[in-house]
């Protein structure tokens, strides 16, 4: 399978600035060195704790935020990502200047201006609070419609045929077009946002949490309705959340984030089969299970979550980490292929 | 009509009304809810967002914002002795209450938390609140014992702070000579006794909340705690004066997974050591059947299904809950939901709130509102297809 | 085929509704409100209260009545008297209506102006962009308007165009800071991001996303300060550097009255006429914009909006 993003050592650091000339004092290292494929028509599920960086990374990927360091190639075909490797190990400097080229062409995390506004039809985003992420004094229509005609794709009657069709197929009927948000209940904004999201034709979407601010009856509409749209416009989700039960239902594989680094990725059925990574198994057993008959009798973790702006020397977990050993404290643990495409960022898996 | 209380059962809700004037229009919050909250026993209050049940918390300690109202109904606490109702005492009453017997914690702990003031003032004002005397007290044998081992002159002063300090456990209110005493510089020094009493008594409940390093996170202002260590401190200053009752609103909500496995443990923990009772407000199916012993379901301002945990989950007979239960995602299967939308409660909808969405809808439902039935022991539900 | 046009209430009118309910709860807001209309309807039936006298080009000019220098108590001719030189005071107060408005419409706009690009482009950009105007906006705001006021006085000659310029050029400060912290609230909100991440250019995101979502505590700036524009340009003209003497505005007015505070001993508010009625002008003015302003700024307060 063609990977629809290739995303290499990506890093998004916030400075913090202080003292009386505003000077960097520290970083706060929100994403701090990601490597990983998105493929072509899947979903894919990120799940961590606050702080973790999950928003950060899929904010990134899409653009929104401009990446301190890491490249992120969109559509590119093995073939190139391939090339792109070798020309890298050499040093001579024709390939150097090939390599140039492909990195411009295929590397979104170095487009700017024109190509990054024509870009954003490809990439979209719906937020978590349907409540804040409409502009409250912008009619439906225009709400709706502003994608189409920021990107210069469809004009007056075109545009409001598009604008129509999106609108009826996530729900809604004509004459919620003349409306404005405060008169749609939480399920109904979500929908609204998502329509917004697709009406540009996009081929990857973020979906940072949609469904934690809406009611809990009414996730289920929201839910399924994202996964006819996918089959049906072929799209490409990158699923934020910290709900494991609903990425559990929705994402083909998965990623487990901790201060900003990813410690397991596999196939969603693959890890809740078999967690493996410490911090995977202590956040599984953490969440409560609607069954009174299962009921725990320990915590799974102590400690507190550590902030991203000094994060602990060599593996990020190892304070917090049962199983930590010596080596966990001076070297990071890379990410490794145990096999059946599950990955894992952990010392105790090289023995 | 004398209103009574069993002696196991600690508080009695009966017939709540509550209306909120809006400019928009009257809200019906909450209509006619009954609940039962016995001795020792957790209860879980279900329900989605617009329900009620935060309110309905807010009303047990008569804390209830404006624009909201209570139109009518009873709340009985069982005082040992007599039983008291809540909506009828005045204000004065209600503050000895608030703190002392009924306290609450809520879902923002840095919100909950005067940034200004440090932990050790912020629980130490409930202490000096409610537990004054005690405080005095050992305040007092510490005199004693300094006094016996002191010079003539430091005896002199010891017993001058001896006397101010048993005026200070006698009187009830503030007398004005304590109140200028304590304004003037050198001589208001003997404030220190009562404040390192204080100290240690914060210490040691941060330490029952398995607080680290306590002695370092007295001296902390709110902004220097994490979440987790916030809810703990806000839990300490709830359970400082040993309330009868506690009412939790939500407070894992904001936290973190592995923090909410954490402060969850703890509370379970502080249940069965200080057998208090909790009236633990949520809406995470979940953490109920983790902690409560009961659980009540709301739905737009009513309370439709009480039963023991177990029952509920197992054994859920209003058709809300089942779906509710139904809702909750399991892998491979297609997402449940339940048609329609949470509605307003401007203008409620007539008989049962829940006929609109409930796919055994009758049409006397559309009309009555059906009561509160018990179908088995303490089970009690709130639908047209149970009553007789 | 045309879509049907179900219009609903859009949050502006809902809130427009919200405020009228407020607005006829309390009382003072309907005072404010009733002495602005009263001074709108004067304004805008100047030519029938007081009409122009004959052959006369410019409204604005009052008319000699005669060249004695001492004023003249009311009479039927003249209902609030003549001031020194025979200047008719009722005809004054009238016409004065219109120039308060005048100033205050202008200098508002223009401090509306100058605020509004000064505090987007501080807010939005934020950065070293935000540095630089920020500092200059507190230079501004410490710079004295009377010294202003003089100098243009001085280059250009005293006049009603005079004063209005100054007003303008230090009165714009407080706009910006306004508006630059709306800027800095709303610049977070999701919609916000959500219009960049469809590839909105900044202007379109300022216009269509940011100010329609700020205008409210700007409109109560706007109308708070009316009143204070307008004192302070009778201030300014009363000191002589507004319009010349003769011309119908009420600070010029009152500075027609100086010489005669005091008639004498046995009469010693003789002429009370000639400051009295400009007097009683500017005050209710001012108090009118004042209450309305308080009452909206009451009404809008968010915290104060569930009573």
């Amino acid at each position: 399978m063609e990977p629809l993003l290739h995303v290499e050592k990506l890093k998004k650091y916030y400075p913090l600035t202080g003292g009386v000339f505003k000077r960097k004092i520290a970083d706060v290292k929100a994403v701090d060195g990601i490597t990983l494929d998105i493929f072509k028509g899947e979903s894919f599920g990120l799940v961590g704790e606050s702080g973790c960086g999950k928003t950060t990374f899929g904010k990134t990927i899409i653009r929104l935020l401009d990446p301190t360091a890491g490249c992120i190639y969109l559509d590119a075909s093995k073939k190139v990502l391939d090339e792109i490797q070798e020309l890298e190990n050499s040093s001579s400097p024709r390939d150097s200047k090939r390599l140039k080229e492909l990195i411009k062409e295929h590397d979104i995390a170095t487009f700017r201006r024109k190509r990054l506004k024509r870009l954003r039809r490809r990439l979209q985003i719906v937020y978590q609070d349907p409540t804040t992420s409409l502009n409250p004094r912008m009619l439906i229509k225009d709400t709706v419609g502003e994608p189409l005609k920021v990107q210069g794709l469809a004009k007056g009657k075109d545009l409001r045929e598009r604008v129509m069709k999106m609108l009826k197929r996530v729900g809604l009927t004509e004459s919620h077009l003349y409306r404005y948000p405060h008169e749609f209940s939480g399920g109904q904004r979500q929908r609204i946002a998502v329509a917004r999201a697709l009406v540009t034709n996009p081929e990857f979407v973020m979906l940072d949490e949609p469904t934690s601010a809406v009611d809990v009856s009414v996730r289920g509409q929201l839910l399924n309705l994202l996964r006819d749209l996918q089959s049906e416009f072929d799209l490409t989700y990158l699923f934020v959340s910290h709900d494991l039960s609903i990425v559990e239902c929705i994402s083909d594989r998965m990623g487990v984030m901790y201060l900003g680094k990813v410690v397991e990725l596999a196939q969603t059925t693959e890890i809740f089969k078999n967690p493996t990574h410490p911090y995977t198994k202590a956040l599984f057993s953490s969440i409560p299970v609607p069954d009174p008959t299962k009921r725990k009798e320990s915590a799974p973790l102590t400690g507190e979550v550590p902030s991203p702006i000094n994060p602990p020397v060599g593996c990020r977990f190892h304070p917090r980490c049962p199983f930590a050993m010596d080596i966990c404290r001076k070297e990071e643990p890379p990410l490794i292929d145990i096999g059946n495409g599950h990955f894992v960022a952990c010392h105790l898996m090289q023995k | 009509m004398e209103k009574t209380i069993e002696s196991r059962e600690l508080l009695d809700v009966k017939d709540l009304y509550i209306n909120f004037y809006t400019y928009a229009g009257v809200v019906e919050a909450i209509d006619g809810v009954n609940l039962l909250l016995k001795q020792g026993e957790t209860l879980g209050l279900v329900g989605e967002t617009g329900c009620g049940k935060s309110v309905t918390s807010l009303s047990i300690i008569v804390l209830v914002p404006p624009p909201g109202v209570i139109e009518k109904g009873d709340i009985l606490l069982n005082m040992e002795d007599r039983a008291i109702n809540l909506l009828k005492q005045r204000d004065r009453a209600l503050m000895k209450i608030r703190g002392a017997d009924i306290s609450m914690v809520f879902q923002d702990p840095r919100g909950a938390l005067n940034p200004v003031y440090t932990v050790t003032q912020q629980v130490g004002e409930a202490l000096l609140l409610h537990r004054k005397e005690e405080l005095c007290k050992r305040v007092l044998q510490e005199l004693e014992r300094d006094i016996q081992e002191a010079n003539t002159f430091k005896r002199f002063i010891y017993n001058c702070e001896k006397k101010i300090y048993e005026k200070m456990m006698n009187t009830r209110r503030r007398s004005a000579s304590l109140n200028a005493l304590s304004k003037i510089p050198i001589v208001n020094r003997y404030q220190g006794r009562l404040r390192n009493e204080i100290r240690k008594e914060v210490v040691k409940l941060l330490k029952t909340m398995k607080i680290a390093d306590p002695e370092r996170v007295v001296d902390m202002y709110p902004h220097e705690l994490s979440g987790g260590m916030a809810q703990r401190v806000v839990i300490a200053m709830a359970l400082s004066c040993d309330p009868r009752l506690l009412l939790a609103d939500e407070p894992t909500t904001n936290l973190d997974v592995t923090i909410q496995a954490q402060i969850l443990l703890l509370i379970k923990e502080l249940k069965e050591k200080m057998e208090s009772t909790i009236l633990y407000v949520t809406h995470d199916l979940g953490v109920v059947a983790q902690i409560c012993d009961r659980v009540a379901v709301m739905y737009a301002g009513n309370v439709v299904e009480v039963a023991d945990t177990l029952t509920i989950f197992k054994n859920p007979s209003h058709p809300y809950t089942r779906d509710l239960l139904n809702a909750i995602p399991r892998p491979g299967k297609e997402f449940k939901s339940i048609r329609g939308e949470v509605p307003a409660l401007i203008n409620p909808p007539k008989g049962c709130r829940y006929h609109p969405r409930c796919s055994k809808a009758m049409p006397i439902c559309a009309q009555v509102k059906p009561k509160l039935t018990e179908i088995e022991e303490e089970h009690y539900v709130m639908c047209h297809l149970y009553e007789r | 085929m045309k879509a049907k046009k179900a219009r609903s209430e859009s949050p502006t009118i809902k809130e427009l509704k919200f405020i009228v309910t407020r607005i006829k709860k309390s009382p003072l807001s309907l005072v404010g409100i009733a002495v602005i209309a009263f001074f709108v309807a004067i304004a805008l039936l100047a030519p029938i209260l007081a009409p122009i006298p004959e052959g006369q080009e410019d409204p604005y000019r009052l008319m000699h009545y005669g060249w004695t220098s001492e004023p003249q108590p009311p009479s039927p001719e003249h209902l609030f008297g003549t001031a020194q030189y025979q200047y008719d005071i009722f005809y004054g107060c009238i016409w004065g209506t219109r120039t308060a408005f005048r100033i205050g419409i202008i200098v508002v706009a223009g401090n509306l102006i100058i605020g509004l690009i000064v505090g987007t482009l501080a807010g939005y950009y934020s950065g070293v962009i935000d540095e630089l105007l920020m500092r200059l906006t507190d230079i501004i705001w410490a710079f004295p308007g009377l010294l202003l006021a003089m100098a243009f006085a001085a280059t250009m000659g005293p006049s009603l165009d005079s004063i209005v310029l100054a007003l303008i050029l230090v009165g714009w400060p407080s706009y910006a800071r306004v508006i630059r912290s709306e800027m800095l609230r709303v610049k977070q909100e999701d919609y916000v991001e959500a219009a960049k991440a469809i590839g909105c250019s900044d202007l379109r995101v300022i216009t269509r996303h940011i100010l329609i979502n700020s205008i409210y505590p700007i409109i109560i700036m706007a109308s708070l300060d009316t009143g204070a524009i307008v004192l302070s340009a009778a201030a300014l003209s009363f000191l002589g550097l507004g319009p010349p003497p003769g011309y119908a505005d009420w600070g010029q007015m009152i500075s027609l009255s100086r010489g005669f505070i005091y008639k004498n001993a046995q009469d010693p508010l003789g002429y009370w006429f000639t400051w009295t009625y400009p007097g009683i002008f500017i005050f209710t003015f001012v108090l009118g914009w004042n209450l309305l302003g308080d009452a909206f700024r009451d009404i809008l307060d968010p915290t104060l909006r569930r009573r």
